[in-house]
């Protein structure tokens, strides 16, 4: 007993440290009864189990959260996906989130640019600034963050197989701006394995897609410290229809294979892992959403010390972002979303998130209107700043229930792990179909079940209200497209050609061998390259998938 | 009947392909040949792929945004590759205005977010019949709004109200003792109005004037086939109140649809035989 009631007394003192650099953010908390709140509660007996399990917040195995103070010290960056049409319109919509209090930015590219193409090429008939900004050249980037200092925001990129071509183009406006690599902060999601199994924008074979994201680690320790080099996300299998077990399992799976390639390539632990982050979905069954995070950082952490032997603490946290279930929005009723969206934002908070993503009401039908996307801001503010439940760290920690559902999903989602280590890891389990089947049927069987009225759906099979009234639903201007190809065309024509077809040549003979493919890639982007030549490029020497 | 052969495709370069899977395994539950294209279709591709295949049915899925642009181009390639006969249907995030257009122009039906597998495996099964010639034409609308009913204490205070005020006269006047009401027919144009009266306190007539006071009751639409048409509401999942039809007011054969299965209101079919044309008309 003696020796578990000094550890607490350590970690308090540690937390006193702590807290000289990074007040909380008041000096005491109390309830509106004036109860005092204390920053963690702990069971009445500290013993081995306890410590093994659980730990203290901050500590090892992290269960309880990755920081002692949690959100007494900072609530999460509230972080909204958004990107449509045109660079302009995306960088008004930018500045109006960051108006309204947002503190990150996040970048919803179109398919055109997610895939390597550019906005004049045939495959991007009809999808150009659809889904998010179409970005074909580094000045639609600098249009992008006009007048947004990137040494203050970080920025969120979902990018995966052009992701260096992207984190490239941020890096020059960033200079440009006069901001240095080592100032920038963000993410960029370049999480190719989960592209192939739920999300679909891959471009190259699973191999030289990991060769691509292991430069992108090597470059990012040496240059671009403060960058998030992956988002391992467990989101987009969660919405192609996976249970909750399935996307812990594949996406920690996924993680161990960027970790070993990353090995592979010769670069140490150590300096690599502290810079990985994860993207986790927040979905309906509000216990299990809390037990999944937790069941995530304990076994992460448990992976990085004990079978990866990674010696900085930072190397054992996951740390995480989550966007709030898109797949349980509904087209009926389209206010109800706003209730699913604070409930699973609030587990989302209780299992301890970094920052966080919450949709707009309509977004089952269209991109979501500046109304609808301030309401879905609204909702994680009045989480944050009305209801009291970041005033504690891991306020549902010690309920049987959810520490029972933690370890069930740990074992479970162990389980899984095991099966694709067996298959050769999850490159291979990837190529042989096997996690995309896995989540073909759990979706198939969530289906069945919803037509049989097993499950509820409000306001979809059970209590519907006739004459549904279609709300006002954003548009995006179609007139952009032609603009957008006539300044691509304007650019090819005023840069200097010979030089981008022989940093061309020079990508495609680095691709070919092994130097570090960032540096060519910046020096494209430089001088005006396109993303989809780019992509051209590099498609030329490795192929489509 | 062969069996159904269905191409279902992503077009453009959205990757949520769930709904497109989902959709597949349904069909092939419910006993159809189905092809799945993958990610990343051309509206080209497509089409080759739909006549190389000889399917019946092209579904189309898309969650991008781009369905405005790349579904009316999958059916301008049917057309160019003399494929019309291949029929097209389509689901996704589409707002209902889009909808509209898609299908006016030559898209059979947009499914949207929350319609059951069920109802596309049979609207596809009745739209492939009905194509294929097996089947009378159910999936066309009604030929016209027979009559509107509306319940009243009184046919004769009433029908002074429509004769001073609208100049529109009692034709008929039947007791239908089976379901405890009196009616009275006012031809209005290709339509009429049907005044109910309740016979005794037992009629349902009663019950409803009780419940929500006089007024609107039911709208009766005049479509052929019936029974055949009950049958695929029935498939479709909508609750009847008559699975078999029963003998109206004017002796043609009758049929309710349950208000719970038709967002409230009470919709009557009515099939007009020859050889009872025009009676309770005239």
């Amino acid at each position: 007993m003696k020796e578990y009631k000094q550890s607490f007394t350590k970690w308090q003192e540690q937390i006193q440290q702590e807290l000289k650099k990074r007040p909380e953010r008041k000096d005491t908390f109390q309830t509106s009864s004036n109860i005092p709140i204390e920053r963690a509660y702990f069971p009445d007996k500290i013993d081995n189990a306890y410590i093994k399990s659980l730990g203290f917040p901050g500590e090892y195995p992290f269960t309880r959260g990755i920081r002692g103070t949690m959100y007494r010290g900072k609530h999460w960056t509230m972080r909204q996906y958004a990107g449509f049409g045109s660079a302009k319109e995306t960088n008004e919509r930018f500045r109006y989130l960051l108006d309204q209090g947002q503190t990150g930015l996040s970048v919803a590219f179109d398919l055109p640019t997610q895939i390597g193409y550019d906005s004049d090429d045939t495959m991007a008939l009809g999808e150009v600034g659809k889904v998010g900004v179409a970005i074909d050249s580094l000045e639609d980037m600098e249009i992008l963050f006009d007048k947004i200092s990137l040494n203050q925001v970080s920025t969120s990129m979902t990018i995966n197989a052009p992701a260096a071509v992207l984190l490239a183009m941020y890096i020059v406006v960033a200079e440009k701006q006069g901001v240095s690599k080592e100032q920038i902060r963000g993410t960029i999601q370049n999480d190719i394995l989960k592209e192939y199994i739920a999300r679909g924008t891959y471009i190259y074979p699973p191999k030289a897609s990991m060769r691509l994201i292991t430069d992108i680690f090597a470059y990012c320790s040496e240059n671009v410290p403060s960058f998030n080099t992956i988002s391992i996300s467990g989101y987009h299998i969660r919405e192609a229809g996976s249970t909750a077990v399935q996307e812990l399992a594949f996406t920690l799976s996924n993680a161990v294979a960027y970790v070993e390639s990353a090995l592979e390539a010769g670069l140490d632990i150590d300096q690599f892992a502290p810079r990985l982050a994860f993207f986790f979905n927040g979905h309906n069954e509000f216990f299990e959403e809390v037990a999944k995070f937790r069941a995530a950082r304990r076994m992460w952490a448990k992976l990085m010390k004990e079978r990866f032997h990674a010696k900085n603490p930072k190397s054992w946290q996951l740390r995480f972002h989550t966007q709030v279930a898109g797949s349980t929005l509904t087209a009926q009723q389209p206010e109800n979303n706003v209730v699913r969206v604070a409930l699973q934002a609030l587990a989302a908070v209780f299992g301890g998130t970094q920052s966080l993503h919450t949709n707009s009401k309509d977004e089952a039908l269209s991109l979501p209107t500046e109304d609808s996307a301030r309401i879905a801001l609204r909702t994680q503010q009045i989480i944050a700043h009305e209801t009291g439940v970041s005033d504690t760290v891991d306020p549902l920690g010690g309920s049987y229930y959810v520490e029972s559902l933690t370890d069930e999903l740990e074992a479970e989602a162990q389980k899984y792990m095991d099966h694709i280590d067996d298959m050769g890891g999850a490159v291979s389990a990837v190529e042989k179909q096997y996690m995309q089947r896995e989540i073909h049927r759990a979706a198939y069987e969530a289906q069945k079940r919803l037509e049989n009225e097993e499950d509820i759906v409000v306001g979809v099979n059970k209590f519907t209200v006739g004459d549904e009234q279609q709300p006002d639903l954003l548009k995006v201007d179609e007139a952009f497209v032609e603009s957008q190809i006539e300044r691509l065309n304007q650019i090819r024509k005023e840069r200097d050609q010979e030089k981008v077809s022989d940093i061309l040549e020079k990508l495609k003979k680095s691709a070919e061998g092994k130097e570090n493919l960032m540096y060519p890639i910046i020096e494209a982007v430089k001088e005006y390259a396109t993303v989809g030549e780019i992509c051209h490029a590099l498609r030329d020497v490795y192929g489509e998938y | 009947m062969d069996k159904i052969r269905v191409l279902i495709a992503k077009p453009g370069l959205d990757g949520h392909d769930r709904g497109a899977l989902v959709i597949s395994q349904a069909l092939r539950d419910a006993g159809m040949e189905v092809i799945y294209t993958g990610l990343r279709q051309t509206p080209k591709q497509i089409v080759r792929a739909a006549v190389q295949e000889d399917v019946d049915v092209i579904g189309l899925s898309s969650l991008s945004g781009a369905h405005n642009v790349l579904f009316p181009e999958v059916l301008k390639e049917l057309s160019r590759n003399e494929a019309e006969d291949i029929l097209v249907f389509g689901g996704g995030v589409i707002p209902l205005e889009d909808i509209q257009v898609l299908e006016k122009n030559g898209i059979l039906k947009i499914f949207t977010p929350g319609t059951s597998t069920k109802v596309v495996a049979t609207y596809i099964e009745q739209a492939v019949a009905e194509h294929r010639g097996e089947t009378p034409m159910l999936q066309t609308p009604p030929k016209r709004v027979d009559h509107i009913g509306i319940a009243v204490k009184s046919i004769e205070e009433t029908a002074v109200f429509y004769s001073n005020h609208f100049h529109v006269n009692v034709e008929t006047i039947a007791e239908v003792p089976d379901q405890g009401v009196r009616v009275a027919f006012l031809p209005l144009g290709n339509c009429k109005i049907e005044l109910l009266e309740p016979l005794d306190e037992n009629s349902p007539i009663h019950a409803f004037i009780e419940k929500r006071g006089e007024g609107l009751h039911h709208v009766a639409f005049e479509i052929d086939n019936i029974q055949q048409r009950l049958d695929q509401l029935k498939a479709e999942g909508i609750r009847l109140i008559d699975e078999k039809p029963k003998k109206g007011a004017s002796g043609n054969p009758i049929a309710f649809l349950h208000p719970k299965s038709t967002y409230g209101a009470l919709i009557e079919l009515y099939e007009s035989k020859q050889d009872a044309e025009n009676e309770g008309g005239q």
